[in-house]
């Protein structure tokens, strides 16, 4: 007789765990000694970097991770495949990343909400990489909705109205979204009866035909639900509103951990269904080609960076899915990969707007025409915006956003899904028109640039050398950081698909 | 040995992203240490290349194993003439540059820009591996985009603009249809070797895919071509690009394309390929008489070398359609030949228009060969080359690619390939016109004024070479011909089969 209760394995949940304990330990740490700030950052970020680290054995083609396991059964509440358990590392990454960028500023009085702006952090990063690894409704659906709350309070925080209405629109965002959820879990479990997301539940509709559509409809509801939160039109809308509202941070946060999050809940789901066989999941195909097309249309449009980036995101969600509209493990790992990229390239670019957001203010950094003459000014910040660019519109030297393309469409291809891979042609060459655009700014001549920069807070230090000593550090280190990894992630790309498990 | 292979892609690569991220007030910034850091890059690179040619080295290493995908690099007879051009004019447009230094924004920029087509297009000529083929292919476009957005005609900005975005995005939609086509390729054929993809002839691939794949491949690579009626981002992309982008684009980007029809299309997916070639021909041949006839009436004359580059480039897509080895061999061999006049004319232009000011033909000028008369030699060379007389390099390819028309593989259409190769007569009739009518409006005549300079130095000597290489490979065609020879027949024996 094995043991009665559920094992409980530390190491595997270390991911999920070390950034939920480091949230806990920050809101303690605020109600007994006040005015810490610094240190808040500074758990939070080690918590992120051991919950990074206990991802490690769990990469590449690495055994699947699994505990919470019941008794006699056998089945597992928790499993981290390569797939799994590189989603969770890249959401602990981004959420490192967040955190360098809102990183509290000695000069600046302190708003008083920095360790719930951290603990928030966590604990929606805690929720992203538990719904990795979540294998049954209950925790699922849980973590999805950990992941997501809090960032509502994140928009909202700043207080600004386009703040609050930013948040208003991801509050019914994720309202409808988690009815659409729940319902979608309520059908799962009437049509396998069982509560696990697992190939080997999925299966259990093949004996009993009459089953099988509602599985069908619970994972369509599955899609509509997950649409919400990875901006897919037609489930879009809250978010160039949330992005723009947002603190840019926040903003990065959103186009990362929460898109990361959103995946993970989507490929738990799309895995149990794999074995059921190849049939096309033509909404997905459809929502795919919509979103990349709309996205990339109304992209072409802005003139604010953040809206820009932000119907980007929405472009760049349907490539995220594309390969999803086959189903098959090669389809799942081609996701994730694309979602990879995607996120380190949004991550980049947001960090080399926040810095200039610091060095030239708000005004002269959230509004396109502001870039012009970047090259002349600030010649590396110049380099990563545009490698960060070209990484998303796919052309070298960018080359992992070409070859995450490339992987995207080879399922596409594979199943000879025509119509759809001509479509995803057509978006490459739009997405070039979105990002070129911003990148030919960067190269025109600075003449229309008015005024001295008007940054408030470092001014003191009389810098001579202006980038260096006016943008805070912990940015330029979040700079450095995310064009190190995309440099290096371009000169091999392997370094980025073999995480996945090849 | 596989260190030159190696190499001739490093040393570009490396010389070309330094010399971009280099600052302003670095050491490589100036005008003269740009251009110098370049030459010995782009002599170093040319001097490898040719090494690479001569010992024929390969390289098989494993870079995506998530993809499938292998750095694979090796020479063959195809690729080998290309490679040289390709090197050859790496240098040429480094030297030309000392006598006519770009203008606009930073030199170092500039040159980095050049170096990085160079390694594009050398990437591309050696991979062997399909994918690998479709990454080097797209690594040209920005560089080059560059080039043309920042250091092109700034007379109409608003011209520049949409020349420069649309030679991209014409571009990228072009490759991207091919990554389709690619992928599609390596997915029913199982591998992405383009050596074993050619030796399999589509075996196992049903006529029906390989026309799929075959449409996929050939409207994709006929944007890079330019084929008729995809053409239309060529003229505005060499009007308004400086010298050195002209040249490489007219005499090394576009030769990608067809170099991809060989690699990806002939060699792999004979059927499908069989199939189109009646229409891939047509539009050939359509775009022969089309550039034909739009040189005779256009008036700028970079515009006008543009579209005769799109007659050109119908010549080499006519052989290719022929489906035998004298009509591959023919559209191998103009595709030099064009690299080659191409390369003299818009060296010559381009400097012509920084001379003139303008490059329209409509303005009285001075007569090239009372004022300048190595110009005005250059000038004859390359026109008399360009409507392809007898004893220059321009002959041999359009004289065998219409005898090939006219005489097809068996399972070709043959009534049409000779109405095709007739059409393609009446082509080079109307050659003869357009490039007479540029000889009468600016080489002959007796004006003095306004008087300019004449070629020398660094300018004179591309020029001097360039006509020496139409004079040579004019004379001697067999040995671009004798170098092509094995590995076309490998292809075409059993095309013919």
């Amino acid at each position: 007789m094995s043991q009665a209760v559920v094992s409980v394995n530390v190491a595997v949940l270390l991911p999920v765990l070390a950034p939920a304990f480091g949230a806990a330990v920050v809101l303690i740490a605020d109600v007994a000694v006040q005015r810490l700030r610094r240190a808040h950052y500074i758990v939070a970020l080690a918590s992120l970097v051991v919950g990074a680290l206990a991802t490690v054995p769990g990469l590449g083609a690495g055994d699947v991770r699994q505990t919470l396991c019941l008794p006699g059964s056998g089945q597992c509440l928790y499993a981290a495949d390569g797939v799994a358990s590189a989603l969770q590392l890249a959401a602990l990454l981004a959420a490192s990343v967040t955190l360098l960028l809102s990183w509290p500023d000695d000069k600046k009085q302190s708003q008083g909400a920095t360790a719930v702006t951290v603990s928030l952090v966590l604990a929606a990063t805690a929720g992203a990489t538990a719904v990795a690894g979540a294998r049954d409704l209950g925790s699922w659906l849980v973590a999805l909705e950990l992941a997501t709350l809090p960032t509502v309070a994140l928009v909202a925080l700043r207080g600004a109205r386009s703040a609050i209405s930013g948040a208003v629109a991801l509050l019914t965002t994720a309202l409808v979204s988690f009815g659409l959820l729940a319902l979608a879990a309520a059908l799962w479990f009437t049509a396998t009866g069982t509560g696990f997301l697992t190939p080997a539940a999925a299966l259990t509709v093949i004996a009993d035909p009459t089953r099988r559509p509602i599985l069908v409809l619970a994972v369509a509801l599955v899609v509509a639900g997950i649409g919400f939160k990875l901006s897919l039109v037609p489930f879009h809308a809250w978010t160039p509103e949330a992005y723009d509202g947002a603190p840019l941070p926040i903003a990065a946060f959103l186009a990362g951990v929460s898109k990361i999050a959103a995946l993970a809940a989507l490929l738990v789901v799309i895995r149990a269904i794999v074995p059921l066989g190849a049939s096309v999941l033509t909404s997905i195909a459809a929502v795919a080609a919509v979103s990349m097309t709309l996205g990339n249309v109304m992209a072409l449009r802005q003139d604010g960076v953040v809206r820009l980036l932000a119907w980007s995101t929405v472009a760049q969600a349907g490539w995220v899915v594309l390969p999803l509209a086959t189903l098959s493990t090669l389809a799942v790992e081609a996701s994730g990969a694309y979602l990879l990229a995607y996120v380190l390239a949004t991550l980049l670019a947001f960090a080399v707007v926040a810095a200039l957001v610091q060095t030239r203010g708000a005004a002269r950094a959230r509004d396109l025409a502001s870039y012009r003459g970047l090259v002349q000014d600030h010649p590396l910040l110049a380099a990563a915006l545009g490698l960060a660019l070209l990484s998303l519109a796919g052309l070298p030297p960018g080359v992992l956003g070409l070859v995450a393309k490339v992987t995207a469409l080879r399922p596409v291809v594979a199943s000879e899904l025509w119509l759809l891979a001509v479509i995803a042609a057509v978006n490459a060459v739009l997405g070039v028109a979105v990002y070129l655009r911003w990148v030919r700014v960067l190269f025109a001549s600075p003449d229309a640039v008015p005024g001295p920069s008007t940054h408030v807070g470092t001014d003191d230090v009389g810098g001579v050398q202006s980038l260096a000593v006016k943008a805070h550090p912990a940015t330029l280190a979040a700079v450095g950081f995310a064009a190190v990894m995309l440099v290096l992630a371009s000169l091999s790309p392997q370094l980025i698909l073999g995480l996945l498990g090849h | 040995v596989v260190i030159l292979l190696v190499g001739a892609l490093v040393v570009p690569a490396l010389a070309g992203t330094a010399l971009v991220l280099s600052g302003r007030d670095s050491m490589t910034s100036s005008e003269s240490n740009a251009n110098r850091v370049s030459l010995v890059a782009s002599l170093a690179t040319a001097a490898l290349v040719l090494a690479a040619v001569i010992t024929r080295p390969a390289v098989d290493q494993p870079w995506l194993p998530a993809l499938g995908v292998r750095m694979q690099f090796a020479v063959d007879g195809i690729s080998a003439p290309l490679l040289l051009l390709t090197a050859a004019l790496g240098v040429a447009v480094v030297v030309n540059a000392r006598s006519r230094p770009p203008h606009g924004a930073s030199p170092a920029t500039f040159y980095g820009c050049l170096l990085l087509v160079e390694f594009g297009a050398l990437a591309t000529f050696l991979s062997r591996d399909a994918v690998v083929f479709f990454l080097s292919f797209e690594i040209v476009l920005i560089p080059m985009w560059v080039l043309i957005s920042r250091y092109g005609d700034s007379h109409d900005l608003a011209a520049r603009a949409d020349a420069s975005g649309r030679f991209v995005l014409y571009t990228v939609l072009g490759s991207t249809l091919m990554l389709v086509g690619i992928l599609t390729l390596v997915h029913v054929s199982g591998t992405a070797n383009l050596d074993e993809l050619a030796a399999a002839h589509g075996a196992g691939i049903d006529r029906p895919t390989q026309v799929i794949i075959a449409a996929l491949l050939l409207v994709g690579l006929g944007i890079k071509i330019p084929l008729f009626p995809l053409h239309t981002w060529l003229p505005p992309a060499h009007t308004i690009a400086p010298t050195a982008g002209s040249v490489l684009l007219a005499a090394v980007l576009l030769k990608m394309g067809t170099y991809g029809v060989v690699r990806l299309v002939i060699a792999p997916l004979p059927l499908g390929f069989g199939a189109l070639a009646p229409v891939f021909a047509a539009l050939g041949v359509i775009g022969i008489l089309w550039g034909g006839l739009a040189c005779l009436v256009e008036n700028d004359l970079k515009r006008l070398i543009a579209y005769s580059s799109v007659a050109h480039m119908g010549f080499v897509v006519l052989g290719l359609s022929s489906g035998t080895t004298v009509g591959l061999q023919a559209a191998l061999f103009a595709n030099v030949a064009h690299g080659v006049v191409s390369a003299l004319l818009f060296f010559l232009v381009g400097g012509l228009k920084e001379r003139w000011g303008s490059a329209d033909l409509a303005t009285a000028r001075a007569a090239l060969r009372e004022v300048s008369p190595r110009l005005g030699l250059a000038l004859v060379v390359g026109f008399a080359a360009s409507l392809g007389l007898p004893g220059l390099v321009g002959f041999w390819g359009e004289f065998l690619a219409m005898y090939s028309a006219w005489s097809p593989a068996p399972d070709r259409p043959e009534g049409l390939m000779r109405v095709l190769a007739v059409v393609a007569v009446t082509g080079t009739a109307v050659a003869a016109g357009y490039s007479l009518r540029v000889l009468r409006l600016i080489w002959s005549g007796d004006r003095t004024l306004p008087a300019h300079d004449d070629a020398r130095g660094g300018e004179w000597s591309v020029l001097a070479v360039l006509v020496a290489s139409v004079l040579v490979l004019g004379r001697a065609p067999g040995l671009l011909l004798n170098t092509t020879i094995k590995d076309v027949s490998a292809i075409t024996s059993e095309v013919s089969r």
